[in-house]
Formats: structure tokens, C-alpha cells, sequence
């Protein structure tokens, strides 16, 4: 805040004042992306119960594990996990089958 | 000075970009070229679909999570047809609670095509529901103990952590979902969709909503809900199970619940819809009926 306080002077043209203003914005949403990662936190967001509740999961070392967010999660009896790493099998399952998602809708073939 | 201050920011939100994009995971392509990229629950046509399937249909309580839950539990192919046996046994024990919720929906979509619902034929409905709600659990023990000696430990804490999210979702749709509420995804949203509301109906519909249904919420107590899946999870999750001990029972509460929250939201939005809106609504209330009646 102070930074763009002392560039946006009034006797800057609006040219510059433009400049500055999307560099302070490039600057701010850089810093949200990339401060936890340098920090060392790792913030992942798990498969919502929507989700879940309509996705078959892929069993894979004890775990049935959803791909959701560009990423593999599994739950354990400490909560919910994340591979970092896609593990090799689940790559390759990925990439030789489609998503299985249950629809429910009323023109859907489904029990109710 | 100016110039420097410039390029100092420009470094920086360059590095910032730079180390962001070190968490990116390379996605390869699935068969068929469709995206596996996960849908927001918000914009996703199954999730919008659960939601309103769970709008709709209360009338197995934790019993039918459970049977909703094998739709997508993905066992292996060998076990397949097995677990639909059991599927379909649940369904089966569901029955009696099925019909008669598929009773309260064409009385209720009487009521709507007419212009008028009968609340004295639709309480009856109601308590038909709720007495064959409560007797689930006891007609389903032999069919949950086979599905427990069937399924591995993988599979027994996928299933539990899908009956704990159809619980989510049922909870938030037919009680924390605020009455009236407009957001995307919400009730009133679908019903626009549906009946293609002007934005005079809606502001009246969310206003009667909000009335209506304002003191229904201190009628219903998610514990209880809370408590039987917790019991059904801990119990089932485990390498030995027996049915019998799962003591809690939240299926008639739930079902309570949930029919009497239909019914207040299709009574109240009723006079406020024309002819042929009621005509529309009504059709699609007898199509949920109907879809039961093939299970």
C-alpha cells in the first residue's frame, strides 16, 4: 500500500500512473500465489462431498482416491491426503479411462 | 527513482509467477480427449443433479445414502454383480416408504396443476412416510452385514465416506440452504430455470419462502442425523460388523424433514405461479414420482 502511495504522486503522467497500477497488481496477485509455496505451506483443496457423493473413485495403495483440482487425494484416519507427486498408476489409469460421474437428473438412468 | 521502483515491482511479480507455476501438475489426456479436469460443484450438472435428486427423495434416510452410495463406489468387476443384488435388496426394503412418498408427490402435484394443494390428504402422506421410514433400518440388517463381508477395508471406507457426503449434501440442501435464498444452485434458482419465473415472481416466491419456511429449522435436529451416520460409519468401517448394533435411527426423522420442507416449498410457491407454470411444475414433480416407481 505504501509503494503505490509514493509512486502515485500527482504530478506523474497517466501513463505511468497506469503502469504502476497493473505492476502493483501483478505484484500482489504473484505474492498470493507463490508465498505459501516459498513458505513451505501447501494449500490443496479436497474433493467436496458433491463431488464424492457422484465421482467412482480409482483404488489405489488401500485408498480410493479422486482426481479433483489437478490432483489425486485419498482419505486416511488422519483426513484428507494429497500425492504431490501423481503416483505412475494413477497417471496412466487417468489417461486411459474417462471420469466416472453419476448423474441423477430425471432423464438419467439411474435408481432411485 | 521512478524507473528503478518500476522495475523492482516488474521483478518481482515476475519471480512470484515463476515460483507458482512450480506447483503445476502435467495432466496427461484421458481416452476419448474429454477434459479430466474437475468441475466446481457449483457449475457440475452431477452435482446439480444430487442436489435436486436429494431434494426430492427422503424417504430411506441413511438407509438409501447407503444404497446411493454403491452407485459409485467402483468395486471390482467380479464383485459387480454382487453388490447390485445388494443394491437392489436395499431398494427392495425401501419399498414401502418409496410408495408412499410417491404418494405425497402426485398429491402434491394434484394440488399444483389444480392451483390448490389438499393439506389434509397430503399429511396423511406425510405420516405414511415417516411410520415406513422408521422401519428400514430393521428390514435392511441382513443385506448391510453381506454388504459388509463382501467389500474390502478400501472399499468399506469408501463407502462411509460417500454415505458421510450424501449426508452432507442432503443436510445442506433441506436444511442449511437459507428459504428464499437466490443464490446459483439454490432452490429458487432451479425453480427459475424451471418455470421460467419473471423477476416479480421471484422477488414475491423468495419473500412467501422466507415466511413459510422460517420456523421449520428449530423442528429439526441434524444430530440426530449427525449421531446415525456416525454410529452406521464407525461400525461399518470395522473388520466385523453386525447390523444390530448400529442402535441409532435418524431415517423417519429425516424423512420428516425433508417431505414436510417439500411440501411447504411447493404449497407456498403455488398460488403464485400461473396456469401454465403450475401445469409444468407439476408434470416434473410427477416424473420424480415416477422415477421412484421403477427402482
Amino acid at each position: 500500500m505504501r509503494v503505490t502511495k509514493l509512486l502515485l504522486r500527482k504530478s506523474e503522467d497517466p501513463m505511468n500512473r497506469s503502469l504502476v497500477r497493473m505492476l502493483t497488481g501483478a505484484v500482489v496477485v504473484s505474492c498470493l500465489g507463490a508465498a505459501p509455496v516459498r513458505a513451505g505451506i501447501n494449500i490443496q483443496i479436497f474433493p467436496p462431498a458433491l463431488f464424492r457423493a457422484t465421482t467412482t473413485p480409482v483404488y489405489y495403495e488401500g485408498h480410493a482416491a479422486y482426481w479433483y483440482g489437478s490432483r489425486w487425494h485419498y482419505r486416511d484416519a488422519r483426513g484428507w491426503q494429497t500425492y504431490n507427486q501423481e503416483p505412475r498408476y494413477l497417471h496412466d489409469y487417468r489417461a486411459q479411462h474417462e471420469p466416472q460421474r453419476h448423474y441423477y437428473g430425471r432423464d438419467s438412468e439411474h435408481r432411485h | 527513482m521512478r524507473l528503478l521502483s518500476m522495475t523492482g515491482l516488474a521483478l518481482v511479480a515476475g519471480f512470484g509467477l515463476s515460483a507458482a507455476g512450480t506447483e503445476a501438475v502435467q495432466a496427461p489426456s484421458p481416452a476419448g480427449g474429454a477434459s479430466t479436469s474437475s468441475a466446481t460443484p457449483a457449475d457440475d450438472q452431477a452435482a446439480s443433479e444430487l442436489k435436486e435428486h436429494h431434494r426430492h427423495h427422503h424417504h430411506g434416510g441413511v438407509t438409501k445414502f447407503i444404497a446411493m452410495s454403491l452407485d459409485t463406489l467402483g468395486t471390482d468387476d467380479a464383485k459387480r454383480p454382487q453388490i447390485e443384488k445388494l443394491q437392489s435388496d436395499l431398494h427392495a426394503e425401501m419399498t414401502p416408504a418409496r410408495e408412499a412418498e410417491q404418494s405425497l408427490q402426485l398429491a402434491l402435484a394434484d394440488g399444483i396443476a389444480a392451483g390448490t394443494v389438499d393439506t389434509v390428504k397430503v399429511d396423511a402422506a406425510i405420516a405414511k412416510l415417516i411410520t415406513a421410514a422408521d422401519s428400514e433400518q430393521a428390514a435392511s440388517l441382513d443385506t448391510l452385514n453381506k454388504l459388509h463381508a463382501i467389500l474390502s477395508p478400501s472399499e468399506r471406507a469408501a463407502l462411509v465416506d460417500k454415505v458421510q457426503a450424501h449426508w452432507e449434501v442432503w443436510r445442506q440442501v433441506n436444511h442449511e440452504e437459507k428459504p428464499g435464498g437466490r443464490e446459483p444452485g439454490g432452490r429458487l434458482a432451479e425453480l427459475t430455470q424451471e418455470v421460467s419465473l419473471t423477476p416479480d415472481q421471484v422477488n414475491k416466491i423468495s419473500a412467501a419462502l422466507h415466511t413459510a419456511l422460517a420456523g421449520l429449522s428449530a423442528k429439526f435436529d441434524p444430530q440426530k442425523g449427525e449421531t446415525h451416520v456416525h454410529a452406521f460409519s464407525t461400525a461399518f468401517a470395522g473388520d466385523s460388523f453386525d447390523a444390530k448394533t448400529v442402535t441409532s435411527n435418524a431415517n423417519a426423522h429425516l424423512a420428516s424433514r425433508g417431505a414436510t420442507r417439500m411440501v411447504l416449498f411447493y404449497e407456498t410457491v403455488t398460488p403464485l405461479l400461473t396456469p401454465g407454470q403450475r401445469t409444468k411444475l407439476a408434470a416434473e414433480l410427477r416424473e420424480h414420482a415416477s422415477h421412484q416407481a421403477a427402482a
